[in-house]
C-alpha cells in the first residue's frame, strides 16, 4: 500500500517537475551545447587522482606536480605566458586550462593525443615538463605506504603506470566548470543573460566565431589553421618552431600553423591567450581572431558585445565562480 | 600369483583407457562447447554498430557540408564511439582459424588505416569547411557593404561606377554558383572577376578599399577552399571504411563457417568417443555384475566352509572334552591306583606280621605239651583196676602225679603265649581292615560334599603313605591350626594330599646329608579360604620347570607318568580351589599350596 502510494507520489512529482521544467526552461537548440554533468565514477579513484594531481613525486626531481601549472583556483592554468618546466626554463607553449579538458576531442595545442591518459603520459615524461619516467614514478609512489594502500583499494594490481594514468584521468573528468550563466541560458533560463550579452551571442554567431567555437566545449572539437585570412606569424614576427603547430607532428604541409581550436569556456579568466600567449587581453585575442581568422572588421560596439558574451562563459569550480 | 598380477595389469589398462577416453571427451567438450555462435554474433553486432556509426559520421559530414548545423561535435563523437567499439572488438578473442589469422589481422590493419585516414580527412574537412562556410555566409554581407558604399555616392558617381558594381555583383553570383557547381571554368571566371575587381579597386574611392579587400579576400578563400572541401569530401567518401568493415564481416563469416565445420567435426568425435565410453562402461558393468556373482559364489562357499569348520570345531571340541574326561578318569584311576598301591603296600606290611603270628601259633601248636597228657592218660587207662596200686607202688605210677602237675603248668604257659600271639594277629587284621576300610571310604566316591575334619584327613593321607615314609626315614612335622570342620570333597582332597606327600617324599629321596622332613601346614586364610601346604627340603624346582609342572605328562621321575600334579591341579580346580607351587630354586626345597574355599560344614545342609 505504502509502496503504491510512494510510486504514485513520485509519478505525480515527476510529472509536475516535467511540466514545470517544460514551462520554465526548455533547453535551447543551439550549436553551442550546455556543459554535461560530471560522469559517475568511483569516488576513491577520483580521490586518488586528486592526490596524484597534487603530487610532486610525479616529476623527475619531486618539484612539480600537475597542480604546479594547472591552478584550479585561477582558471585551471597559470597566469604566466609560459609555465616553467622542470629545468626552470619556460615551456614553448602556453599552458591550456585543465578545466573541461576531458571534453576536448584531442589534447595539447597540436592535438597530438586523443585521450587524457596519453596526455598525462606526455606531460609526465615530456623533458620540458615533468621529465620523469614511469619506473621512477612507480618506485616513488610504491615507497609511500599511503599510496600503496590507496592504489590497492582501487586497483587489483596496485601501483602501475596505467593505474596512475587512469586515476588522474578520472580526476580530470571531474574538473568541469558548470553553472556558467551561458549554460544556464542554454538550459532554458533565458532571463539570466542581459540584453547586451544576448546581442553579443548573436554577433558571435553572425561574425562566424561559431564556425570553430561551437559544440559542448565551445571549441575543442576541431583543428584550424592559425591565420586563415592572413599571415598572423609574419605580422607578429619572431617566428619560432612551436608556431608550426601540428606540422611538427605530421610533417604535412596541410598542417602548417594548424592548432586545436581551444575551448572558450572560462576564457575570461585564462589570459594570456593563444599558443604563444601573444594576446594579453580578451580584446587583443578577439582582434586577432577577427583579423586573421574571420577576415572581418567588426564595429567597436560589436566587439564589445562579443566580449561581454564571452564573459558569460565563466563557470564555477567547487561551488565558487572562477 | 600370476593370475593376480594379470588381473592388476588388466585393471590398470582399463583405468588408463577410461582416463584417456574421459580426458579426450573433456578436451572435445571444451573444444566444441565454446559458444562460438554467440561470439560471432556479438562481434558482427559490434561491426554493424561500427558501420552504423560510420554511416552516421558520413551523414554528419554531409550535414556540415551543407551548413545545416554549426556544431561539429557530431563529427567527433562517431569516431570516439568507433574507437571504443573497436577496442571492445579487439578485446574479444573472436578469431579461430589460425591459418587465416594473418588475413584477419591484415583486414583489421586495413580498417585501422582506413579509419585513421578518414579521421584525418574529416579533421581537415572540418577546418576547411568551417572557414568556407563562414566566407560563403559572409559573402552577401560583404557585397552589401560595398553596395552600401555605392549607395552613399551621389548619382553622378554611381553612374560612373555602375560597371564596377555590376562586376562585383557578378563576381558574388559566380562565387556563390561556384560553391554549388565547382568547375575549372568558373574558377577561371572568378579569377578574371577578382582581377577585374583589383583593377576596379584602383579607380574606387578610398572608403571602398577595405570592403573590396575583404570581399576579394573571402572570394579568394572560397576559390581556394571550395575545391579543397569538395575534394576532401570525395576523398572521405572514397575512404573504404565500410568496405573494410564488410571485409571483416566476411572474414568473420568465413571463420565462423570454418569454426562450425571444426565444431561439427568435434561433435562427431565427441559422439564417437561418447559411444566408446558407453561401450566401455557397459563392459565394466558386465564385469562388475560378473564379479558380483563371483563374490556371491565365493561368499556362499566361504559360508559353507565356515559351517563345516564350525562343525569340525564342535566335533573336535567334543573330542577334546571326551579326551579330557577320559584323561580325568585315567588320572583319577591313576590316583586310585596309587592309593591302592599304597594301601596294598601297607596291607602287605601288616600281612607280614599276620603271617609271622600265624607261623608262631602253628609252631607252638605243633610242639604243644598237650601231647604228654595223652601219654599219661594211656598209663592210667592200662592200670584201670589197680589204679591205686599203680599210683602208690609202681615206679612209673609214683612219678605220674608230679608229671601231670608239670604238664598243667607247661600247658598254662603255652596257652598264654598262643593267646598273646592271636591277640597280635587279630590286631594286625584290624589294621588291615582299617586300611581297607579307609581306602573303601575314598575310592569310588564322586564329588560328594561331606563334612571333613582336615586334621583327620591329613592323618589318613599320611597313614596311606606311612610305610613309604617310615621306609625312607621321613620325619613329618604337623602344623595344624585350629580349623573347623569344612564341607568338601573328601576323595579329591585325599587324592591331592596323598600325591603331594608322595611327591615330597620322592623329592627328598636323594637327600642324604640332612634329615628328611615334610612339614604339613593347615591354616585358614581370611574367613573364606583354607590353605593347606606341603613343604619339603628336597631337590626343589628349577624356575624353567615352574610353569610346566602342572601340565599333563610332565615329570622329572624316570618311572613317573606326569599325571599326578596335573590331576591334582584339575581336582583343585574342580573344587573351586587352586594348587600352586613355590620353590626358591634347585636344592632349596619346594612348597605346594592348595587353597580351597572354606565352606563351614554347618553352613549348608
Amino acid at each position: 500500500m505504502s509502496n503504491v502510494s510512494t510510486t504514485r507520489f513520485s509519478l505525480v512529482l515527476a510529472l509536475c517537475l516535467c511540466t514545470g521544467a517544460a514551462l520554465a526552461a526548455a533547453p535551447l537548440d543551439e550549436a553551442l551545447k550546455a556543459l554535461p554533468s560530471v560522469p559517475l565514477q568511483d569516488p576513491a579513484k577520483v580521490e586518488l587522482g586528486r592526490r596524484l594531481f597534487n603530487e610532486p613525486r610525479l616529476s623527475a626531481n619531486n618539484s612539480l606536480s600537475c597542480a604546479s601549472c594547472h591552478h584550479l583556483e585561477t582558471g585551471g592554468a597559470d597566469n604566466k605566458p609560459f609555465s616553467l618546466g622542470l629545468d626552470g626554463k619556460p615551456v614553448p607553449l602556453n599552458t591550456p586550462t585543465v578545466f573541461n579538458a576531458s571534453l576536448n576531442f584531442k589534447q595539447f595545442w597540436d592535438g597530438r593525443v586523443d585521450t587524457l591518459q596519453a596526455q598525462i603520459e606526455h606531460a609526465l615524461i615530456g623533458p620540458v615538463e615533468m621529465a620523469s619516467d614511469w619506473k621512477a614514478v612507480e618506485y616513488n609512489l610504491s615507497a609511500h605506504p599511503d599510496y600503496q594502500r590507496a592504489f590497492a583499494q582501487v586497483y587489483a594490481d596496485g601501483v602501475s603506470a596505467a593505474n596512475v594514468q587512469d586515476a588522474l584521468a578520472s580526476y580530470e573528468r571531474t574538473l568541469l566548470t558548470p553553472n556558467s550563466r551561458f549554460d544556464q541560458y542554454l538550459l532554458g533560463n533565458t532571463e539570466i543573460l542581459t540584453i547586451k550579452e544576448k546581442y553579443g551571442y548573436q554577433r558571435f554567431k553572425e561574425y562566424g566565431c561559431i564556425a570553430c567555437h561551437q559544440g559542448v566545449n565551445i571549441g575543442g572539437n576541431m583543428l584550424q589553421k592559425f591565420g586563415v585570412m592572413g599571415d598572423y606569424f609574419k605580422a607578429r614576427g619572431n617566428p619560432v618552431e612551436s608556431d608550426l603547430g601540428r606540422y611538427l607532428l605530421t610533417g604535412d604541409e596541410e598542417d602548417r600553423h594548424v592548432f586545436k581550436v581551444p575551448s572558450l569556456r572560462n576564457v575570461a579568466v585564462t589570459a594570456p591567450y593563444f599558443h604563444d600567449a601573444s594576446a594579453k587581453t580578451l580584446e587583443d585575442a578577439v582582434d586577432v581572431m577577427f583579423k586573421y581568422q574571420l577576415g572581418r572588421t567588426p564595429s567597436q560596439e560589436d566587439k564589445e558585445l562579443i566580449i561581454q558574451f564571452l564573459r558569460t562563459l565563466t563557470g564555477e569550480w567547487a561551488g565558487k565562480p572562477l | 600369483m600370476r593370475r593376480f598380477s594379470r588381473r592388476r595389469a588388466s585393471q590398470m589398462l582399463l583405468g588408463l583407457i577410461a582416463l584417456l577416453l574421459a580426458s579426450t571427451l573433456v578436451f572435445l567438450y571444451l573444444k566444441s562447447s565454446r559458444d562460438q555462435t554467440a561470439t560471432y554474433t556479438q562481434s558482427r553486432d559490434l561491426i554493424r554498430q561500427l558501420q552504423q556509426l560510420n554511416a552516421q559520421w558520413d551523414s554528419e559530414v554531409l550535414k556540415a557540408r551543407i551548413a545545416i548545423t554549426h556544431n561539429y561535435d557530431p563529427l567527433v563523437t562517431p569516431l570516439s564511439d568507433m574507437t571504443r567499439i573497436w577496442s571492445e572488438l579487439q578485446d574479444r578473442d573472436t578469431y579461430h582459424n589460425p591459418a587465416d589469422l594473418p588475413g584477419w589481422q591484415a583486414s583489421q590493419a586495413a580498417y585501422v588505416a582506413a579509419i585513421q585516414e578518414k579521421a584525418r580527412l574529416v579533421d581537415q574537412f572540418k577546418s576547411h569547411n568551417a572557414v568556407l562556410r563562414n566566407s560563403l555566409a559572409f559573402l552577401p554581407t560583404a557585397e552589401d557593404d560595398i553596395q552600401a558604399q555605392f549607395n552613399q555616392i551621389d548619382d553622378q558617381g554611381r553612374l560612373q561606377l555602375q560597371g564596377v558594381a555590376t562586376d562585383t555583383y557578378d563576381l558574388l553570383l559566380s562565387s556563390l554558383e561556384f560553391a554549388q557547381v565547382t568547375s575549372d571554368e568558373r574558377a577561371a571566371d572568378i579569377l578574371v572577376g577578382l582581377g577585374k575587381l583589383a583593377i576596379n579597386k584602383e579607380s574606387l574611392p578610398s572608403e571602398f578599399q577595405a570592403p573590396v579587400d575583404i570581399l576579394s579576400n573571402h572570394i579568394s578563400l572560397i576559390l581556394r577552399e571550395q575545391p579543397l572541401v569538395n575534394s576532401l569530401l570525395e576523398r572521405i567518401a572514397a575512404v573504404p571504411v565500410a568496405e573494410r568493415l564488410d571485409d571483416l564481416t566476411t572474414h568473420l563469416n568465413q571463420d565462423q563457417q570454418n569454426a562450425d565445420l571444426v565444431d561439427h567435426q568435434y561433435h562427431r568425435y565427441l559422439l564417437i568417443f561418447s559411444t566408446l565410453l558407453v561401450v566401455l562402461l557397459l563392459y565394466l558393468a558386465v564385469r562388475l555384475l560378473r564379479s558380483f556373482a563371483e563374490i556371491n559364489r565365493v561368499n556362499r562357499a566361504l559360508q559353507s566352509a565356515n559351517e563345516t569348520l564350525e562343525q569340525r570345531v564342535e566335533r573336535r571340541t567334543q573330542q577334546l572334552k571326551d579326551a579330557q574326561s577320559e584323561l580325568l578318569d585315567s588320572a583319577r584311576q591313576a590316583g586310585m591306583a596309587e592309593i591302592a598301591t599304597n594301601v596294598l603296600h601297607n596291607v602287605g606290611n601288616v600281612l607280614n606280621s599276620v603271617n609271622i603270628s600265624a607261623e608262631l601259633v602253628s609252631r607252638k601248636l605243633r610242639g604243644s605239651k598237650a601231647l604228654g597228657l595223652g601219654k599219661a592218660m594211656q598209663l592210667i587207662n592200662a592200670h584201670q583196676g589197680d589204679l591205686g596200686t599203680f599210683l602208690t607202688d609202681d615206679e612209673k605210677g609214683k612219678l605220674l602225679p608230679g608229671y601231670l602237675n608239670q604238664l598243667v603248668e607247661a600247658i598254662a604257659v603255652e596257652q598264654q603265649g598262643m593267646s598273646d600271639e592271636l591277640a597280635q594277629l587279630s590286631k594286625s587284621i584290624d589294621h588291615i581292615k582299617d586300611i581297607v576300610s579307609t581306602q573303601q571310604s575314598y575310592a569310588g566316591a564322586a564329588t560328594l560334599l561331606e563334612p571333613i575334619n582336615i586334621g583327620a584327613l591329613m592323618d589318613d593321607a599320611l597313614r596311606m603313605n606311612a610305610g613309604a615314609l617310615s621306609r625312607h626315614h621321613v620325619t613329618v612335622v604337623k602344623e595344624y591350626a585350629q580349623v573347623p570342620q569344612i564341607l568338601g570333597d573328601k576323595h579329591r582332597l585325599l587324592l591331592i594330599m596323598v600325591n603331594l606327600i608322595s611327591n615330597a617324599k620322592y623329592a627328598m629321596s636323594n637327600l642324604s646329608e640332612r634329615p628328611r622332613q615334610i612339614t604339613l601346614k593347615v591354616e585358614a586364610q581370611g574367613e573364606d579360604t583354607l590353605k593347606i601346604s606341603v613343604k619339603d627340603d628336597g631337590e626343589g624346582i628349577p624356575p624353567e620347570n615352574m610353569t610346566r609342572i602342572f601340565t599333563h605328562g610332565f615329570t622329572t621321575r624316570k618311572e613317573g607318568h606326569g599325571f599326578g600334579l596335573h590331576s591334582c591341579a584339575l581336582a583343585a580346580v574342580q573344587m573351586h580351589g587352586q594348587l600352586s607351587a613355590h620353590s626358591d630354586g634347585p636344592g632349596l626345597g619346594a612348597v605346594f599350596t592348595l587353597t580351597i574355599p572354606l565352606t563351614l560344614a554347618g553352613s549348608s545342609s
